[in-house]
Order: structure tokens, then C-alpha cells, then sequence
């Protein structure tokens, strides 16, 4: 197991020590930016005080740090998140393929399937990383802008849902989500990662896993599949956002978590099977 | 003692390209062995082979007796190697670079690893990204690695190319240094004829997947191990040559004896067999005449 840890730390080694691997950070910090700025400077504030005061609560209470990081994460995981996400995912076996690094890992002592595990653990470590960053960078922009205390008040489209919560309740609930949200996002990374073990380009890989990502959402959206969305994993990944109802449906959630769990693992085993029968030659 | 044994490799490659032909031969403890070949001969899948980065379609390796098949990590604990072009971790230093690829061996040892890289000349460097290095010096940190941790055997995919004159004689001491110093076996796979026969003591030569000699390098031999024939019965001799384990190349007309074959006895066998004798003289080629008799026929 020490061994494990080892040869895993070396991997997030590699990976952290990149600075293209600091990219995504400094990327989603200034979209939040942007996508604040939009926010005030184009009305956002007065629009939202309108929605709140129609359903009967007080814009003063509401308009807090809670409410706005969640605007921001919402926006930016929806603009980038998917992309960042299979980026490093398709990066992390293919590119190692293109520079030539199996040359020199792989005539070391160490199974194919143990390499891959590793890297699968950094683009998963990765992925819950990166959607950490943007939502405690969120909510820190939300305390520097709007102070601790008052109310969260959110709205989402998918699944169609608005809840209000006191600010003790909407912390739990803010952290809970985005916690889920950063295990959902897995599964882009690990489609990504699936297809990076194929002898492709690393790009072919990260664009492959974001078509997925984008038909599976286009196929949801036009309801050709209603009835049968279960099969569709833009169902399971959005799940996190039901911890946010004011009853939190905890069988669906876990039913979700469970598809998307045994859908990394199936894609993992696939990947690594078919790695292990490469032949790794220029 | 063989060390590594190769048996009976055959590789076709997906598009149905024969790479290796049921070939086979032994490197033996202690020594320095050529893969000699032009390019796409097959030296380097035999290599990949080795190291099980390619999978053969029929026959095994067994290195200290494991199979690479089926007990891989445990055949390649007792090898280092540079294979192909070795690409470090740009943005790594070269010491980080050491320590990524020994984690994946499971072994550490900060005053070994000093030790390897002053025995390479990099102690000075070991601190600075590899993207700053020549391409001498990654060389350099690229045989250090596979010395990392102290193998029984290195292999060596054609190490010095791309090398300047006196980077290929540095190399060269260096690798010499090693099987005196720490009685290392070494597998060396070149086209550079001129550093086979400096530095190998026997050499195998592969040509279009198949494998045309295995034997002492030809300028080490002793004189009375190689003749030239020369005949007008070419095919025939050949024959009568190869059926009692020897080879004969048509074009330089060398005839390399089989071991513990005394010459007047095949000279004998050959004018048994009708074969028309013109001349018989004892040979020490140059191991650019062997090779290139050899690949040529």
C-alpha cells in the first residue's frame, strides 16, 4: 500500500508541477470574475431582487454570499466545468503516449493496469479539485462582495427547482451540492480518460468525451428519450443538484451516484483492458 | 549462464508485416551481446519484446528464468534499459525525473541515486529542468535511470544516437566501465558496426525478422574460425555448410565454422559431397565485411 502511495504521489507530482495543469484554475477564477462583473453591470442585481420580491421574500436578506457564489458556479461549471474536466482526462494516458514517456515508465517493474490506476486516481483527485476551487473561490468572492449572514435563495433550470434557506441551512446544503457535483463530474473525466487509453491524440480524446457529454445533453433536452433518461448520464450527473430541495430525495441521489460510480469503474476496466494489449512502439 | 533467453519470437504486425521470425538466441551472464540489423530489421520489437511493450504473436522470453509473458514485474526486477528515444518529463529536473521512474520500482535511495548520476557526469546538473539538457545529457540521465536501482542486465535500444563523435566514445568508456566495474550483462542493440565491435564480445544479426548469425563478433574470432571459400558449386557448399551447423555467405564467401568444428573436416565434407573446392584460406574478417556478407545474402 506504501508502495501505492508512493508511485501516486509521484503521478500528482507530474500532474501538479505542470503549470498547463493551472489553467483551468486561473481560467474558472477569471470567469467568475466576468461573470460577476456581467452580473452587476448588466442588471443582474435588479432582476434578481424582482424575482425574489415576487415570491413574496426580502431582496436584502437573500442577496448574500451563498446566492451569488452559487450564481457563479452555476454559470461557470455550465460554460467550462465539462471541458477543463476531459481535458485533463484525455491528457493523462494519450499525451504520455504522444511525448514518448511509456519508453521509459513502462520498462520499469510495474503492471499496465497499476499505471492506469494511479492515473485514474490523479484525473479523478483532479476533478474533485477543480470543482472545489470554483466553489470555495465562489463563495469567498460572494464574503468579500456581500458579507457573512443572510439568506441563500436559488434558482436552476435542470432539474426545475427554487428553494430559499437560512444561512446555516443553505451552508450545508451550498457545500453538500457542490461536493456531490465534484463526484458527478467524474464520469466526463473518466469518459475522457476511457478514450485516452485508444491510440488517439490526446485532443481527439478530450473532444470525444465532450461530444458524448454534448449529445447525451442534446438527446435529454429534446425529449426523444423521456421515459428512458435513466440511460442518459447528463440525468445522473445533474443529481446533485436535488440535494438542494427542500426535501432531499436520497434514493434517487444515491441511485444516480451508484450509475455513475459503476459507469467509472466499467469505463476504467475497459480502458486499462484495452491498454493492457497495446503495443507501445513509436 | 543464460541470463536472458529469447525463444522462438515471432512477430507479425497488424497491417500483416512480419517483424520477427521464430527467432531466438541467449544472452549470456556477464557479457556484451550486439543486436546487429539494418532499420526494421526487427532489433528494436525484439527489445520491446524483452520488455514486454510489445506482445509477441508466438514464443517467450525468460529473463533469470520468468517468463516476460506471465511474470513480468518479476523478469524485468533484474533489468534496466533505455528504450528508443528516451523523453524525460520536460518540466521535471532530472533528479525528479529519477524519482518518478524509481517510485515505479519501488526503490529510493538518495546516496545511490548521487552516486549514479556522478558515475554519469550530471552530479552539477541533477537540479535543473531536463528541458535545459543537450541531448548528450539526457543520454546520460537516461542510461543513469536504467541503472536505477543496480540491474543485473542493461539493454540498450541504440544509445548513442544522435550523439557527436566524442559523446559516443564517452558513452561507450562508460558502458565498458560497467561490466568491469559491477560485472554487468549487456544487451546492445546498434547499427553502428564500428561500436559492436568495440565493445560486444558476441553479436546477433537480424535481418527482415530473421536471424542470420549468433556467434562471436567475426573480428574477435580467431583466425582459424572463419575461411573463405571459393567455389562454383555455391548453392550446394551452403548446403553442405549449414547442415552441420555452419554458415556461408555467397556473396563475401566467408564460412564461419560451427563450434568445435575443426576445418580439415568440413574441408573434408565438402569434397565428400562433390562440392569443386577452387581455394580454402584461413579469414579474420572485418565485422562490416561479415555483416554486410551476411545481409547481403
Amino acid at each position: 500500500m506504501t508502495l501505492f502511495f508512493q508511485q501516486w504521489r509521484s503521478e500528482l507530482l507530474k500532474l501538479f508541477v505542470r503549470r498547463r495543469t493551472y489553467i483551468g484554475f486561473v481560467a474558472f477564477l477569471a470567469l467568475e470574475v466576468v461573470i460577476w462583473l456581467l452580473f452587476k453591470f448588466l442588471n443582474g442585481e435588479k432582476r434578481l431582487a424582482w424575482f425574489i420580491s415576487r415570491q413574496g421574500q426580502s431582496f436584502e436578506k437573500y442577496d448574500s454570499a451563498l446566492t451569488l457564489a452559487f450564481i457563479l458556479i452555476g454559470l461557470s461549471v455550465l460554460l467550462l466545468g465539462a471541458i477543463y474536466v476531459s481535458l485533463v482526462g484525455g491528457d493523462i494516458v494519450a499525451k504520455e503516449n504522444e511525448d514518448g514517456h511509456y519508453r521509459l515508465l513502462l520498462v520499469r517493474p510495474v503492471s499496465r493496469v497499476r499505471l492506469l490506476g494511479i492515473k485514474y486516481l490523479s484525473c479523478t483527485l483532479y476533478t474533485i479539485v477543480l470543482i472545489q476551487f470554483i466553489t470555495w473561490t465562489a463563495f469567498l468572492l460572494g464574503l468579500l462582495l456581500k458579507g457573512w449572514g443572510g439568506g441563500f435563495f436559488l434558482f436552476t433550470l435542470d432539474p426545475p427547482l427554487m428553494e430559499f434557506f437560512d444561512w446555516r441551512e443553505g451552508l450545508y446544503r451550498f457545500f453538500l451540492s457542490t461536493l456531490l457535483a465534484s463526484c458527478s463530474m467524474t464520469v466526463i473525466s473518466s469518459i475522457a480518460f476511457f478514450l485516452s487509453c485508444f491510440p488517439i491524440k490526446p485532443a481527439a480524446a478530450t473532444i470525444g468525451a465532450l461530444t458524448y457529454f454534448l449529445i447525451d445533453r442534446v438527446v435529454r433536452e429534446t425529449g426523444f428519450m423521456e421515459g428512458y433518461d435513466q440511460f442518459l448520464l447528463t440525468k445522473h450527473i445533474s443529481s446533485w443538484v436535488l440535494t438542494l430541495k427542500a426535501n432531499i430525495p436520497w434514493p434517487v441521489i444515491l441511485r444516480s451516484l451508484t450509475v455513475i460510480v459503476a459507469v467509472n469503474a466499467s469505463l476504467f476496466i475497459l480502458g486499462a483492458s484495452f491498454f493492457q494489449t497495446r503495443d507501445l512502439k513509436s | 549462464m543464460a541470463l536472458i533467453e529469447v525463444c522462438n519470437l515471432t512477430k507479425v504486425w497488424r497491417a500483416g508485416k512480419l517483424a520477427l521470425d521464430n527467432v531466438s538466441f541467449e544472452l549470456r551472464q556477464g557479457e556484451i551481446l550486439g543486436l546487429l540489423g539494418h532499420n526494421g530489421a526487427g532489433k528494436s520489437t525484439t527489445l520491446g519484446i524483452i520488455l514486454g511493450m510489445i506482445s509477441a504473436n508466438a514464443g517467450d522470453v525468460l529473463v533469470n528464468g520468468h517468463s516476460v509473458k506471465t511474470d513480468r514485474a518479476q523478469a524485468l526486477s533484474s533489468i534496466g534499459a533505455i528504450y528508443e528515444a528516451a523523453h524525460f518529463y520536460d518540466y521535471l529536473t532530472g533528479w525528479q525525473n529519477l524519482r518518478v521512474l524509481c517510485s515505479l520500482s519501488g526503490w529510493w535511495n538518495e546516496s545511490e541515486v548521487k552516486k549514479m548520476l556522478k558515475l554519469v557526469g550530471l552530479e552539477q546538473r541533477a537540479h535543473h529542468l531536463t528541458k535545459t539538457y543537450s541531448h548528450g545529457m539526457r543520454q546520460r540521465l537516461a542510461l543513469a535511470q536504467a541503472l536505477l536501482p543496480r540491474p543485473k542486465c542493461l539493454l540498450l535500444d541504440e544509445p548513442t544516437d544522435g550523439l557527436d563523435p566524442e559523446g559516443i566514445r564517452e558513452f561507450r568508456e562508460l558502458v565498458l566501465r560497467l561490466r568491469a566495474e559491477f560485472g554487468m550483462t549487456i544487451l546492445l542493440n546498434s547499427h553502428l558496426l564500428s561500436e559492436v565491435e568495440q565493445m560486444c564480445d558476441r553479436c546477433v544479426i537480424l535481418k527482415l525478422g530473421r536471424k542470420m548469425y549468433e556467434g562471436v563478433v567475426p573480428s574477435q574470432k580467431k583466425k582459424h574460425d572463419v575461411f573463405q571459400l571459393l567455389t562454383r558449386d555455391v548453392s550446394k557448399a551452403r548446403e553442405v555448410i549449414e547442415s552441420v551447423g555452419g554458415t556461408f555467405d555467397p556473396v563475401s564467401h566467408l564460412v564461419v565454422l560451427p563450434p568445435q568444428q575443426p576445418a580439415y573436416e568440413l574441408l573434408r565434407l565438402l569434397i565428400e559431397k562433390t562440392v569443386r573446392v577452387d581455394s580454402w584460406t584461413a579469414h579474420k574478417p572485418t565485422l562490416e565485411e561479415f555483416y554486410l556478407g551476411m545481409t547481403a545474402a
